[in-house]
């Protein structure tokens, strides 16, 4: 058996343009799934009983079926259900910020839970309003106290970002799959991204065991 | 229980009491905490609550501020009503320092941040001359040096003092102190009673939940009994340690080895 890898030197560019819209969506879907995780999490503990149910239904719902399948459901019947047509990368940026905001959703919920009450209650002895108690005091608390487990789920989005290539999204593995259809040079081709893939997220998992160490113990 | 001549040694005579209890009950579920509490703090008064373990003193300290809501009787501020909660209680605590018995300090806030917050966020004041009282504040409670360090960085005593300082900013009439020095290491205790004791020769009124019996004896003007949910005995110190009416308060007291 013979290998051929100057067919991945040939490519590299495609494989680079593959990867910068890799790091785009994985940076765009935190944008948007930490402050929505915030927000379904506020939701359910608000004790309002409607907003409550709906952050339920929506966190059960995204965090309990398949990505690929609300990767297809997001390309084949939001635009048939809104009546709105969006591209690919907008229409992967949208399934894969359902999905990691109702997991970011449980998290922050945790982690709010976890401040004692005691803490809310110093702050309403100072003459804080409960929206101020949990801005100001209890949110703040909640996400040092969880970013081990956002670093942990950013790792993960990071890889299932090339679950979006299904809907021909041009983000590295669909690059990687364009190439080796042009080039029949499998091995090679799985081999490079592979190894594109963990040369971009080792240096991020040394970076979440750091976040690990540097907060993730007691207060 | 109190006697027309103890009454006449109270401070204040005459004024509106700045707290008063009328009536007041609490219930855990079944259990009835407090069984209608009657009492008063008066202006510049030090007021010690003292009593057995799940006496209620804690409790009765935390419905004056709202933090637990009474289910029954009422409890006045300057002899306006307590509301049960919304904006009207927010703008009664904001008149009431509390002090925790975990001290209850922003982890996240350093010294200082942890005295700014309330008075910013809270009374709006700008955020100058909020640093400004706050900077004031530390040095009172001599933590000057201290004012760049997190609580996880200071000592028991030392996060008591800022908690202390944090609940001064809001400049209120009243000080509610539960259990203050329980949480501490006995050689911290001291220079919070020390900061206590100061407080209340500026006049200070205070209401203090303790089992320190050295501090209530010396620093109190009126000191207040509580057991199985009511005040068995209250009178001046000189009544309760050297001569207590109640035959349980003298019992409490020998328990905790208190010989006069």
């Amino acid at each position: 058996m013979t290998f051929d890898w100057l067919v991945v030197w040939n490519n590299i560019g495609a494989l680079l343009d593959g990867v910068k819209v890799t790091i785009f969506l994985a940076v765009a879907t935190m944008a948007i799934a930490v402050p929505g995780g915030i927000l379904l999490a506020v939701m359910r503990i608000s004790g309002i009983r409607v907003l409550s149910a709906i952050a339920t239904a929506f966190t059960e719902l995204f965090r309990n079926v398949p990505l690929i399948l609300v990767i297809y459901m997001a390309y084949y019947e939001l635009p048939v259900m809104s009546g709105l047509s969006a591209s690919p990368l907008v229409t992967g940026l949208i399934a894969l910020s359902l999905n990691v905001s109702a997991y970011n959703g449980e998290t922050f919920r945790a982690g709010i839970a976890s401040i004692r009450k005691s803490q809310s209650e110093a702050a309403y002895a100072l003459g804080m309003s409960p929206w101020q108690a949990f801005r100001i005091v209890v949110l703040p608390q909640a996400i040092k106290r969880v970013l081990p487990v956002l670093a942990s789920t950013w790792i993960s989005l990071f890889k299932d970002t090339s679950l979006v290539s299904v809907i021909s999204v041009g983000e590295l593995s669909y690059a990687a799959t364009r190439v080796r259809a042009q080039t029949f040079r499998v091995l090679e081709v799985l081999t490079a991204m592979a190894a594109i893939y963990w040369v971009l997220g080792y240096p991020q998992a040394k970076l979440v065991d750091w976040i690990n160490h540097r907060w993730g113990r007691a207060e | 229980m109190t006697t027309a001549s103890e009454t006449s040694q109270r401070k204040a005579q005459g004024t509106t009491p700045v707290v008063s209890y009328s009536g007041v009950i609490k219930r855990f579920g079944a259990v009835t905490v407090l069984t209608g509490v009657s009492m008063e703090v008066r202006k510049g008064e030090v007021v010690c609550l003292i009593g057995p373990s799940g006496s209620g003193k804690s409790t009765l300290l935390r419905c004056t501020n709202g933090l637990e809501r009474i289910d029954g009787g009422e409890i006045l501020l300057d002899g306006q009503l307590l509301p049960s909660d919304g904006k009207g209680l927010r703008l009664m605590r904001r008149r009431m320092g509390m002090v925790f018995q975990n001290f209850e300090l922003f982890p996240h806030k350093t010294a200082l941040e942890n005295v700014v917050v309330g008075p910013v966020t809270v009374l709006g004041i700008s955020r100058d001359e909020a640093v400004e009282r706050a900077t004031a504040l530390l040095a009172k409670v001599g933590l000057s040096d201290r004012a760049g360090n997190y609580p996880s960085q200071l000592s028991g005593g030392q996060q008591q003092r800022v908690a202390i300082a944090r609940a001064l900013a809001m400049e209120p009439e009243v000080m509610l102190f539960d259990e203050p020095t329980s949480a501490l290491d006995p050689e911290t205790v001291g220079e919070v009673l020390a900061v206590m004791k100061r407080l209340a020769e500026e006049g200070m009124t205070m209401l203090v939940v303790t089992h320190e019996m050295a501090f209530a004896r010396r620093v109190s003007d009126w000191v207040v009994v509580m057991d199985k949910g009511a005040i068995i005995e209250q009178g001046p110190p000189q009544q309760i340690y050297d001569a207590p009416q109640v035959a349980r308060t003298k019992e409490f007291l020998s328990h905790l080895g208190w010989a006069g």
